[in-house]
């Protein structure tokens, strides 16, 4: 595929051209906080952003999700994708989404997240900016970002724009695009591995090592009593992760009581009543009742559980847990660190 | 399923505001309509002048059990009714009245001279499964209009309401509600029940856990957040749950 460029001062009719074809979800402000939003203007859109509360797979994984209606007897399937871009995912973010992409389509197929995803084009950006947490250069090195449609660099006259499928391709007709130099190239280049440079936190050891030792340290009950002392079991690190893709089911009826609706809701392995399940008249079993199994869970599945499946650990390094956790004991760089010198 | 014979409902008070009753009125013609098609209310002071001696489906009692003289017609309204109901704060978990519990000088200074009156003659705010067996509870202050149909619409059906076990935060982050911590604020959703949808903080103030603690709250954790992550006082934030959930911290005597 060629490379092309955008000049900055072009960006915000390309963006305008897309709003004019497709909503397009994209980075905002919120208060001192960024999220990923449909677009009413380009004058809304914040490229520059560091991270965003939520990831953008909300644009195909909605925090809740209708999954059917029904009527007396009769269901009918809710699937209704829109056709939509998602635009200036950072990079780290891409990886997240292809692992999401794997696990829901393996097995029994989800096509409540499927369409959706299909229906999604992705265009993809190298950060400009890292969080006060982010640790995405050291974690997961052998994966790479797979998935996106495009990947926009910031480079300082403007962008260079590398389409990677068809969709990303015809997407440079909405806009005044060049071809890009190989000076052009070569800056962004410099610019993608100068930006990972900067991120403030670091894994020190490799995928295997990381997976090898988190399994090992499973029985010692001090570690994961100790780390999650302060832990509230509330959730934040699960719902804020790009990885976690648990949801709980249920029903609804809506006020004629014969029709209502079937809806899936992100859940969280931290919080109390995740791993309990019926016992139908027998009452109910709680597999990790203590905070502490429910903490060492989680970093169980993203350092270790999955790594087989998705050929890498379910952490992309986005450090939204380390940042979300009001107590501050749910860094990954910070447990997994403290698990590797024990 | 289409012929869900009308359940017959009740609503009544003890130590409360009335607040939850008027809030189900804060439904909408639309929504209290449509519920009348399969519930007779036959009791409900704030919207009727009617009361019933009758048997009850569904009773909602609201406001907290504070005279020992409530008792037995706490115990004649659970005698005639099928499911008992705690509704709201007060109801449920004793509520705000339960902020006077670990005190014993409030007569005088609300009251003065009065401060002896025979009707003030209380004991501590409690829930009203202190008095007698609760089935379901709503929660909150106000409670959530819109869980109370949710709550109805699984009792008409004989299921059992769903009622969370996580706290706020599960809600306030599905929002993208910007975290109270990290505007410099305090916020007690950390520990408390959620179920509504994280309204407060998304208007830019704290939870005050109206809906009481979660199950297994971090008790300490929270007095820690308060200090290091909020700046309280150690004797504000060890005394900042008393507000909603005294009756149910830890040291509740």
């Amino acid at each position: 595929m060629s490379y092309f460029f955008l000049k900055e001062s072009d960006l915000k009719d390309f963006v305008r051209k897309l709003i004019s074809s497709a909503p397009v979800i994209a980075p905002v402000a919120r208060k001192n906080k960024f999220v990923f939003a449909d677009l009413e203007s380009p004058d809304e859109l914040r490229l520059d952003y560091d991270i965003t509360i939520l990831p953008p797979k909300k644009a195909f994984f909605p925090p809740n999700q209708t999954l059917l209606s029904f009527k007396e007897n009769k269901a009918t399937s809710a699937i209704r994708p829109r056709e939509q871009i998602l635009f200036g995912v950072h990079t780290y973010d891409v990886k997240a989404i292809d692992m999401l992409d794997l696990l829901f389509a393996e097995n029994n197929a989800d096509n409540n997240y499927l369409a959706n995803r299909k229906a999604t084009t992705i265009v993809a950006m190298t950060p400009q900016a890292v969080s006060g947490r982010a640790f995405w250069e050291s974690v997961g090195k052998t994966v790479q970002p797979n998935g996106h449609d495009a990947l926009m660099t910031k480079i300082r006259e403007g962008y260079v724009f590398e389409p990677r499928t068809p969709q990303g391709t015809r997407l440079t007709k909405s806009g005044i695009f060049s071809q890009a130099s190989s000076g052009q190239l070569d800056e962004a280049s410099k610019c993608q591995s100068e930006i990972a440079a900067k991120c403030p936190e670091k894994l020190s050891h490799s995928t295997r090592e990381i997976s090898d030792k988190m399994r090992a340290s499973f029985n010692n009950e001090k570690i994961w009593h100790t780390a999650s002392l302060d832990c509230f079991s509330c959730g934040t690190c699960n719902i804020v992760c790009p990885t976690c893709y648990c949801f709980d089911v249920q029903d609804q009826w809506n006020l004629d009581q014969v029709s209502g609706a079937r809806y899936r809701t992100w859940d969280a392995c931290l919080t109390e009543d995740f791993a309990k399940i019926s016992l139908g008249p027998a009452g109910a079993e709680n597999f990790r009742e203590e905070r502490a199994e429910r903490f060492r869970h989680r970093m169980m599945r993203k350092a270790t559980y999955l790594n087989s499946r998705l050929g890498g650990p379910a952490c992309v390094g986005c450090g939204r847990c380390s940042e979300g956790c009001v107590p501050d004991i749910a860094d990954p760089v910070k447990i997994i660190n403290n698990v590797m010198e024990s | 399923m289409s012929a869900v014979k009308k359940a017959r409902v009740a609503f009544f008070d003890f130590t409360c505001c009335e607040g939850c009753q008027i809030e189900l009125t804060n439904l909408g013609q639309d929504v209290f309509l449509g519920l009348l098609e399969h519930i007779e209310i036959v009791e409900f002071r704030e919207a009727m002048s009617e009361q019933t001696k009758e048997r009850i489906d569904i009773a909602f009692v609201e406001g907290s059990f504070s005279r020992e003289a409530d008792r037995a017609r706490l115990e004649e309204i659970r005698a005639r009714s099928n499911l008992v109901i705690a509704y709201g704060a007060c109801a449920a978990t004793g509520g705000i009245n339960a902020l006077k519990n670990h005190t014993t000088d409030y007569k005088k200074f609300v009251y003065s001279k009065d401060a002896n009156m025979p009707h003030l003659d209380s004991h501590n705010a409690l829930p009203v499964s202190a008095a007698i067996k609760v089935d379901f509870a709503v929660n909150g202050c106000p409670m959530d209009r819109n869980e109370f149909v949710y709550i109805v619409s699984h009792l008409l059906h004989g299921k059992t309401p769903v009622i969370p076990n996580h706290p706020v935060c599960v809600e306030c982050k599905k929002r993208e509600t910007v975290c109270r911590y990290h505007l410099g604020d305090h916020c007690m959703g950390v520990i408390a029940r959620a179920g509504c949808n994280a309204p407060c903080p998304a208007d830019g103030i704290p939870c005050e856990a109206c809906r009481g603690f979660i199950d297994q709250p971090n008790e300490a954790a929270l007095v820690k957040v308060l200090v290091e992550k909020a700046g309280f006082s150690n004797d504000r934030a060890k005394n900042k749950s008393r507000m909603f959930t005294a009756n149910l911290r830890s040291d509740v005597k």
